[in-house]
């Protein structure tokens, strides 16, 4: 293209031409349509059919598949575990999150070990997450006899064995894994503000509370809201921590869409169903992320505070 | 200035967060949320370190105190265990690949993301938000179900069996939360930098690999941590890309203290702490780049 | 704006059409053993031939085991290398995976069109679906001079509509496994030889303070026993056959299963927090027998070595645990002996060179069943006269059991495909959850059956 890249003259900064920023976006673009879209496009043509991955492709069944994932109550249960999920999430791990940044950002000693512990859990893998928590929660487990140390032993009860209270004891799980996620993505955005702007508002006055709510935060937006979409995106594709930990049960009580899609597709072999399931999924998640990039991320691409 | 004690440092911020006037109200009040500060923290700490101890000891047990005892401290200690897993050769030879595969993918994605997020930021061309929107496609599929699809292209590409053939894949998967955390990072990079580089004679690529990335440091090491410890902990992926046990990443070392009939946590549990180290001490590392400001500075003058 | 954004579409689509033109082959958008292009993995240059006398040039043979640990792993490397040793044009590839591990393998290998040519099978529905899909080779002919060396009901277990495509060395029997002690501190002199006296059984020694069974809720498959022993008794081998061969689950005595079931689940046998242990490692069922938090535990016969490894060699194999066969359910069609069981058998892939099958016979002849039987571990060999070699007295009594079985049912979720399989242990788990009634159960799995 006749506007090159690196070219010294005035006319190079404005890289207005599709075909230079195509260049930048070129390596990307093509490792993402071979590695992602083509088998996302085979996986997702799977769900027209009715195969059990060992014969041919041949049995069309157009969309039976989709109506039977949405009128199996199985697979309703596990969309609304997730929707449970979601709104936890959003209610209590992104707050911590963020109050966890806030207080790691300021420089104490002992910091950084503290930064590397918060992010371990989301270092360690799931399979022994899941075997430490079970390992805690379990009767006779170290959860019971603390509780009964302090005295709380009459709370105890062995939850993720309970259909009633396993998705509550998966979600405290699923926090003590990802809460470093957030954290440490928050903390870079922190980084990025400058102290003067802090500091600014403490000289006009403002306490630390006001400081962190007028300043900080809304600094901290962008990043914020990046964390937020993550989460919920997360939150409705979960997988691995519940497969682990509960395999979707007891009884499905804490099955996800994700997890029933891996069960019926992979493990029971009905690989058609299974890629059904995964592009309702994906639909679902296709306008999650439409709809919250047009009304909440909009205003960080139209001229925010630094940029335009 | 000196690094201030806690102690110290308490009442500094105390200082720092009282309005200049002082008041010994004021003071106590803030003391008090300095005091719950750090109880918050550390019952925090708490609730994180337990299980990563828990982890850990437990590898110094075996099967039968586990079973007998689930709460207890090893007793008598089992060092078998980690000494089998530091002493096998196929422990470090698993290792040397899992950091192979982590480092290619990472190189990879952090590079390749931040070429497209910087255009995606930074530049105004027809489609810019169409292009987003399929990169963050990637995010929206679950990766397992594309993985027989994705399996058969990387046989056909001749890369089973290959660190390539898992890094890329990786990588490609890895783009779309990449370019998702870098784009509003390298958008608020004030555009009067990017003028100034352009007065000064600098270009597109010159401005992007002189002034954006070093300013950007900290977003690229989160990506890049991200990105390393996502390699670090896949399973599927390698399990059926690779089948000489050569090749082997430290996940799938792990199935062999499982058979069809017998499941050792405790050797598991000894075998994933030391899988666990490199990861940890690679945030450790990628941590100091975190800290230290940036953009003070730039735009003065 | 409209038209740009088409055309900005328009050029990505062109951009993944020309990519996933220029990597599919006809091989790989054709996903199927059948319709491969791409030549098997490692193969002999006289494959082409069908079966016949084997060649005396250079032939590789594809082995994937699951006895991932010593003493299997040791055995079927050393009786690999005895054949090696005799025919020295054969280059035996021995790949090793854990059992899970194994299955995810082997769907991808058989996805790609890489069949092996020796493979760990349990046959069953799952050999089924892989016969009718053409990966698996029909040794009938092959075998027919030796096969009588192997049990016929295990073999039996390994055949699809009457032909032979896979070779058992292990088949063994589900039963209640009890911890001696429990049994001696309740008072209990004689293991129940009829259901009603099981649920006595678990009466005593709940009244005396013991847990009575040991349950791995979490693993689906093992609560599923008890409702599939019940139906083996309630319904006998032609209504099991009626059902798992010909897809009829209607007939009531899969409901009467449901309700005996839900007569011992109402006296909450069970120990704390079962529904979330796992069948083996910290915190399972395994582990909570061990420990004399559950006397009994209705379980294959691989449960001594699981249990000996939760309790620190203070048991040793056996030692401490009894074996009674699921008890006569009074008035019911089924032979009281008829068993619930399974194993492990290899079947032969469909490019395979003739050595294979030759190399399977020596792998289940005689001698290597006897060294077998003498590790003393979950494996039971099935070669005929290869029994007097398992010395070990509760596994000896499995052997026994196993050998006045008329009929043996394979686990349910083998005999049926993976997906009624799935389907009944869930169905089966709302009945111990206490979410589903013996009714629903039932209909559950005559839905999943109809699909």
């Amino acid at each position: 293209m006749a506007t090159a890249v690196g070219s010294r003259s005035r006319s190079g900064r404005n890289l207005r031409t599709w075909g230079a920023a195509g260049l930048f976006m070129l390596p990307a673009l093509g490792l993402y349509a071979l590695f992602v879209l083509f088998p996302i496009v085979q996986a997702a043509r799977y769900s027209l059919f009715d195969w059990n991955g060992l014969e041919p492709l041949d049995q069309f069944v157009g969309l039976a598949n989709f109506e039977r994932a949405l009128t199996d109550p199985t697979f309703l249960g596990a969309v609304n575990h997730n929707a449970v999920i979601v709104v936890l999430t959003l209610a209590i791990q992104i707050p911590i999150a963020i109050g966890l940044a806030l207080m790691l950002n300021r420089r104490f000693r002992g910091r950084a070990i503290l930064r590397l512990i918060f992010f371990a859990p989301y270092v360690i893998a799931e399979v022994i997450t899941a075997i430490v928590w079970s390992l805690l929660l379990q009767p006779d487990g170290l959860t019971e006899h603390f509780l009964t140390a302090i005295g709380l032993g009459g709370v105890y009860a062995p939850w993720l064995a309970d259909p009633d209270t396993v998705l509550l004891a998966l979600f405290f799980v699923i926090t003590w894994k990802y809460f470093g996620f957030h954290m440490i993505l928050l903390l870079a955005g922190l980084q990025g503000i400058p102290r003067e702007v802090e500091e600014a508002a403490a000289i006009d006055g403002a306490s630390r509370w006001q400081g962190i709510r007028h300043v900080t935060l809304p600094l901290l937006g962008p990043t914020i809201r990046v964390s937020v979409f993550l989460s919920i995106i997360g939150s409705l594709q979960l997988f691995d921590l519940v497969w682990v930990t509960t395999r979707g049960g007891p009884v499905n009580a804490s099955n996800t869409m994700a997890v029933y899609m891996f069960d019926r597709g992979f493990v029971r072999f009905q690989f058609g169903y299974g890629s059904a399931v995964a592009v309702i999924l994906f639909l679902m998640c296709f306008v999650v992320a439409l709809a919250y990039q047009r009304w909440v991320m909009r205003r960080d691409m139209e001229g925010a505070t630094t940029y335009g | 200035m000196a690094e201030p004690s806690a102690a110290r440092e308490v009442v500094s911020v105390v200082e720092r967060g009282a309005a200049p006037r002082p008041g010994a109200r004021i003071r106590v009040g803030a003391l008090a949320v300095s005091v719950l500060r750090y109880v918050v923290l550390l019952v925090v700490v708490a609730i994180v370190v337990v299980p990563v101890a828990y982890a850990v000891l437990g590898g110094f047990r075996d099967a039968p105190q586990l079973a007998a005892d689930p709460v207890g401290l090893p007793d008598p200690w089992v060092w078998t265990n980690y000494t089998d897993s530091l002493t096998s050769a196929s422990f470090w030879m698993q290792l040397r690949n899992s950091g192979i595969v982590a480092g290619l993918s990472t190189v990879v994605v952090v590079l390749f993301s931040a070429l497209a997020a910087f255009v995606l930021a930074r530049r105004e061309f027809p489609g810019r938000e169409l292009a987003y929107t399929v990169f963050t496609l990637g995010l929206l599929f679950p990766a397992t179900v594309a993985i027989l699809p994705l399996l058969i292209l990387v046989r056909d590409l001749g890369l089973l069996d290959n660190p390539l053939g898992l890094a890329l894949p990786e990588a490609a998967f890895g783009l779309p939360l990449t370019i998702i955390i870098l784009r509003p990072f390298f958008r608020s990079v004030p555009k009067e930098l990017e003028d100034a580089a352009a007065i000064d004679g600098c270009g597109s690529l010159g401005f992007f690999f002189r002034i954006l990335l070093p300013l950007s440091r900290p977003a690229l090491v989160t990506v890049a941590v991200l990105a390393i410890v996502s390699s670090w902990n896949q399973f599927l992926l390698p399990l059926v890309m690779l089948s000489d046990a050569d090749n082997w990443t430290l996940p799938l070392g792990v199935t062999n203290f499982s058979t069809q009939y017998t499941t050792d946590t405790a050797r598991i549990l000894a075998y994933t702490t030391l899988a666990l180290i490199p990861a940890l001490a690679f945030y450790l590392v990628a941590e100091r780049q975190l800290v230290g400001g940036l953009t003070a500075g730039s735009v003065k003058g | 704006m409209v038209a740009t954004r088409w055309r900005s579409l328009g050029i990505l689509g062109i951009l993944v059409m020309v990519v996933s033109a220029c990597t599919s082959g006809g091989a790989s958008s054709q996903p199927s053993g059948g319709a491969s292009v791409a030549p098997p993995a490692s193969d002999a240059p006289a494959s082409a031939a069908p079966s016949g006398e084997p060649s005396a040039e250079a032939v590789t043979i594809t082995w994937y085991h699951i006895q991932n640990n010593d003493p299997g792993l040791g055995l079927w490397q050393k009786l690999a290398d005895e054949y090696t040793a005799a025919h020295p044009n054969v280059t035996i590839d021995i790949q090793v995976n854990e059992n899970e591990a194994f299955k995810t393998k082997l769907t991808t290998l058989l996805q790609q069109g890489d069949i092996p040519d020796l493979f760990q099978t349990w046959g069953g529905g799952g050999l089924r679906q892989q016969v009718e899909a053409g990966l698996v080779k029909d040794i009938s002919a092959d075998v027919a001079d030796w096969k009588a060396e192997i049990n016929p009901g295990a073999l039996s277990m390994y055949e699809v509509d009457g032909k032979n495509y896979g070779i058992p060395f292990d088949l063994g029997l589900v039963g209640f496994w009890y911890n001696t002690k429990s049994f001696e501190e309740a008072g209990i002199t004689a293991p129940p030889a009829t259901w009603d006296e099981f649920l006595t059984t678990v009466e005593t020694l709940k009244a005396k303070g013991v847990t009575p069974i040991a349950l791995a809720g979490k693993d689906t498959w093992t609560g599923a026993f008890y409702w599939a022993y019940l139906a083996v008794r309630n319904c006998g081998q032609a209504g099991m056959d009626k059902a798992v061969v010909s897809g009829d689950w209607t007939d009531p005595c899969f409901v009467k299963a449901g309700e005996q079931f839900k007569q011992l689940i109402d006296l909450e046998p069970f120990q704390e927090g079962f529904l979330a242990a796992p069948w083996d490692g910290a915190g399972s069922g395994a582990a909570a027998q061990a420990t004399y938090n559950g006397a009994m535990q209705l379980m294959g016969q691989w449960l001594p070595g699981t249990v000996n490894a939760n309790s620190g060699g203070s048991r040793e194999m056996g030692e401490g645990l009894g074996w009674f066969p699921f008890p006569a359910v009074a008035g019911a069609p089924g032979d009281p002996f008829d068993g619930l069981g399974g194993g492990n058998g290899f079947a032969v892939g469909k490019d395979a060179p003739p050595e294979t099958v030759d190399f399977l016979h020596h792998l289940v002849s005689l001698d290597a069943a006897n060294q077998w039987g003498a590790l003393n571990s979950g494996i039971l060999p099935t070669t005929v006269g290869s029994e007097a070699s398992v010395t070990d007295p509760t596994m000896a009594s499995v052997l026994e059991g196993r050998a006045k079985a008329q009929f043996v049912q394979l686990y349910l979720d083998q005999a049926t495909t993976p997906e009624l399989g799935g389907a009944i242990n869930e169905a089966v788990a709302t009945l111990y959850a206490g979410t589903g009634t013996p009714e629903s159960a039932a209909e559950a799995i005559n839905a999943a059956a109809g699909q």
